[in-house]
């Protein structure tokens, strides 16, 4: 196809314009990148935080490209140029130029075959320029932090972790299985952990707040226990009291009732509600004289253990929200001593002559069942004759070999289900327990590194 | 721009284009091996400018001069310079002379300087008073003695010649005088094929007669047509810059030019490569002057307007090189590109 002088011209002008638009905004982009580089940089030194680096650095290409463009039109040469340009580039001798001022076209058919003129840019500069900015660009936002001079002397990000801690540590404050000395001891650690923690040695940080976690989960699982125990304690003693004062109204002689308010105090006792987690919350008169209470004041003692009963089932349910305990520790808490039933004992105290007997009746509390006159007695205790004591007893001592790998074991989590007991690989095959017959389970020898550590709180972390 | 200045038409170029190739063929046929010369030496013509040659005795500088006079049809005429020659030698002078009546008056005598071409031969062995009597007629076209100014005839060129090798007891010519002329031409010894034909076909070097010859109507035909070439205005600007860049102060410059360059070309040099560029244009038939054109005629217009320092001469420099030098670095259209951009043509 043919092609006239300014048609090929037109092309050319065109051609040079989108080279120049082109070439400049290479550059410019190759400035941007240099530029957001030392940004990022500068950033990373002064220890400020990661955020939409990445996006802001390859958004800024396309801004800086149109600049590039905008800038480059601005400064094009005049189209007079070119012109000129085009003629002695097509050896038109003048003519092309000439027509600016005067109707040229009888002259047309005299010039040489009009061709868009080749444009070549040798970029290799500018594109190297580019690379060399774009890896100065990447090597900023991707240097290790070991590199960083100033980066390794910052804090790590454990402001949740330490949060929860916290909360963990003041709700264990406030039911009062930490007493108030020790909470200030663990706030203050936390605090000087968030404070001090470094991400040189991130470890050493990720130790410190699981050994404070590890603390708090105890503290809890101790707290659980005991609160179990009371529970079923108040449990069995509400049962009784409850039992007593039906077995009032169907005539329980003054005997029978003198031995199960005996027995009452007994569970009250070994309940040791005034210690621990759960203090005094029962009215001291009423402790005083169990036996002769009348049926107001059975009631108002039945009031009063359930109050306990609930007040330690809050607590748990504290712990478990803080998953301090798990689930199935919170169940055996809330559950605990339930089953009995009061009106079978009653009916039992009510038809019991002379007294009584103590062992008996701690039966129906503690192995419920039907029994009694009318249904009988509850499933009897095992015994075992010719007890066998532990006196002047020897042992053979046996040494564990060195811990080793103990020393970085640490605990992770608790289980939701019992450690499964396999007979066959009883032997531990390395750590402390090594060579030592296992009585169920296994030592957690593995080192959670701090990379992992996220993953497996989250593990032990899900609702069950 | 008027019917007048109106831009030529093939129609209208064409004849006087023909014209010039006839002349080039006449001075081509008749003087053998210069056809490059023979070329400058129209273009010179067609501009209406001075020529100076420059040669060894012997090699056709006279012979071209009167050629040109011959196919042209002009008058011409020559002076031997030397360094008696008196200013009235050569524009003539008043003579006492007794009128019919009796009476006795200055009647003056037209010098060799009325004529159409004036061949100054060997004009630096005149002495400046006589070589500055000339520069009236070159710039001005007329003679002006005792306050009486006369009119020489139209047209007037002086084609000069200068032997650049016996240089004792010569005045070389003043910047003044050699800057009034459009062209230096040299004049380069001759090949042995041109010489063996030369002698071969001709007795005692005797030039045949031109078989054609440019009626003067057509000469000035020529001239009209040369007033209406046009120049675009970027090569006028590539001229300007080009003259501009002799200087060796101008940004432009070459690193040759500010090393080797005293002064630079004057305006005038300008406006004889415009010139010059515009015959060069005609005799290739194109109604506007390119930037060949003035590339084609930038050196022998510039190369005896440069003042080059003593350091030229010990690198054994001259001014022709520079222009070439410059005429090669300088852009012609001022683009401006960007380094890394190149262009060329198919």
């Amino acid at each position: 196809m043919n092609t006239s002088h300014p048609q090929a011209l037109q092309a050319f002008s065109r051609k040079i314009e989108l080279l120049l638009m082109f070439r400049e905004a290479v550059r410019w982009i190759s400035v941007w990148l240099f530029a957001w580089g030392a940004i990022v940089l500068a950033c990373r030194i002064a220890g400020q935080p990661a955020g939409g680096w990445l996006a802001a650095g390859l958004g800024g290409c396309l801004p800086a490209a149109l600049g590039a463009a905008w800038h480059a039109r601005r400064h094009l040469p005049a189209f007079a140029h070119l012109r000129a340009q085009y003629d002695r580039l097509n050896v038109c001798g003048g003519v092309i130029m000439t027509a600016e001022a005067a109707d040229m076209s009888a002259w047309e058919s005299r010039l040489p075959a009009a061709a868009v003129p080749r444009l070549r840019w040798r970029g290799q500069r500018t594109w190297l320029l580019l690379l060399v900015a774009a890896l100065f660009a990447a090597g900023s936002l991707w240097l290790p932090d070991r590199f960083n001079p100033v980066a390794t002397r910052q804090t790590i990000e454990i402001g949740k972790v330490v949060s929860e801690l916290q909360a963990e540590v003041k709700t264990l404050a406030q039911e009062k299985i930490l007493d108030d000395r020790q909470a200030e001891t663990i706030q203050q650690q936390l605090a000087r952990l968030q404070k001090d923690s470094s991400s040189t040695d991130p470890g050493k940080t990720w130790e410190a707040l699981d050994h404070i976690k590890a603390a708090d989960t105890g503290v809890a699982q101790e707290a659980a226990q005991e609160a179990e125990k009371k529970n079923a304690a108040l449990t069995e003693a509400k049962t009784l009291a409850q039992a007593m004062e039906q077995a009032a109204d169907a005539g329980m002689n003054a005997a029978t009732a003198a031995t199960a308010a005996a027995d009452l105090e007994s569970l009250l006792n070994a309940a040791k509600l005034e210690d621990g987690i759960l203090k005094g919350q029962i009215p001291p008169e009423l402790l005083k004289g169990l036996n002769g209470l009348n049926k107001a004041q059975l009631n108002q003692l039945m009031k009063a253990l359930e109050a306990n009963k609930a007040a330690l089932s809050g607590t748990m349910g504290d712990l478990a929200r803080l998953k301090l305990i798990d689930a199935d520790t919170l169940a055996k808490c809330q559950n605990a001593g339930s089953g009995g039933d009061p009106g079978a004992l009653a009916d039992y105290l009510a038809h019991c002559q002379g007294g009584g007997d103590p062992d008996a009746l701690f039966s129906w509390l503690t192995h419920p069942g039907k029994g009694g006159p009318g249904g009988g007695g509850p499933a009897a205790d095992m015994t075992w004759q010719d007890q066998v004591s532990e006196q002047d007893t020897k042992y053979q001592p046996h040494a564990l070999p060195p811990a080793t790998k103990l020393d970085h074991a640490q605990l992770v989590g608790v289980s939701r289900t019992a450690p499964k007991l396999n007979a066959d690989a009883l032997a531990s095959t390395a750590g402390a327990l090594d060579q030592a017959a296992g009585s169920g389970g296994s030592a957690q020898v593995q080192t959670v590194l701090p990379e992992q550590r996220a993953a497996v709180q989250n593990f032990f972390r899900r609702d069950p | 721009m008027s019917e007048a200045n109106a831009i030529l038409k093939p129609e209208e170029l064409q004849p006087a284009a023909d014209l010039a190739r006839q002349t080039l063929a006449q001075l081509d046929a008749i003087l053998l091996g210069r056809k490059e010369l023979h070329r400058l030496m129209l273009y010179g013509i067609l501009a209406r400018g001075h020529i100076l040659f420059e040669g060894l005795p012997g090699l056709g500088k006279t012979a071209l001069v009167r050629t040109v006079g011959h196919i042209l049809k002009l008058d011409f005429k020559r002076i031997q310079f030397t360094p008696d020659l008196m200013p009235g030698d050569v524009l003539g002078t008043h003579i006492l002379q007794e009128t019919a009546t009796g009476k006795r008056e200055l009647v003056f005598q037209p010098g060799p300087v009325f004529t159409n071409i004036l061949l100054a031969d060997e004009i630096n062995r005149a002495s400046p008073k006589t070589q500055s009597a000339m520069l009236e007629t070159m710039q001005e076209h007329c003679v002006t003695l005792l306050g009486t100014t006369r009119e020489l005839p139209r047209p007037f060129f002086v084609l000069a010649s200068q032997n650049p090798v016996e240089l004792e007891g010569t005045y070389p010519l003043p910047e003044a005088q050699l800057d009034r002329f459009l062209f230096r031409l040299l004049f380069d010894a001759m090949d042995a094929a041109v010489l063996e034909e030369i002698i071969a076909g001709r007795r005692r070097g005797e030039l045949p007669a031109p078989t054609w010859q440019m009626e003067r109507h057509e000469l000035e035909s020529l001239f009209r047509t040369m007033d209406r070439i046009y120049l675009p205005r970027p090569v006028a600007g590539y001229i300007a810059r080009l003259v501009t860049a002799t200087h060796p102060e101008s940004p432009e410059a070459t690193e040759p030019v500010k090393r080797y360059v005293t002064y630079g070309a004057s305006p005038r040099a300008a406006i004889a490569i415009a010139e010059a560029a515009r015959a060069h244009a005609l005799v290739a038939g194109r109604p506007s002057v390119g930037f060949e054109d003035v590339k084609a005629v930038a050196q022998p217009v510039l190369n005896h307007r440069l003042i080059l320092n003593y350091q030229a001469r010990f690198d054994r420099l001259n001014a022709a090189k520079l222009v070439t030098d410059l005429i090669a670095q300088l852009d012609e259209t001022g683009l401006n590109l960007p380094a890394d951009l190149e262009l060329a043509n198919r």
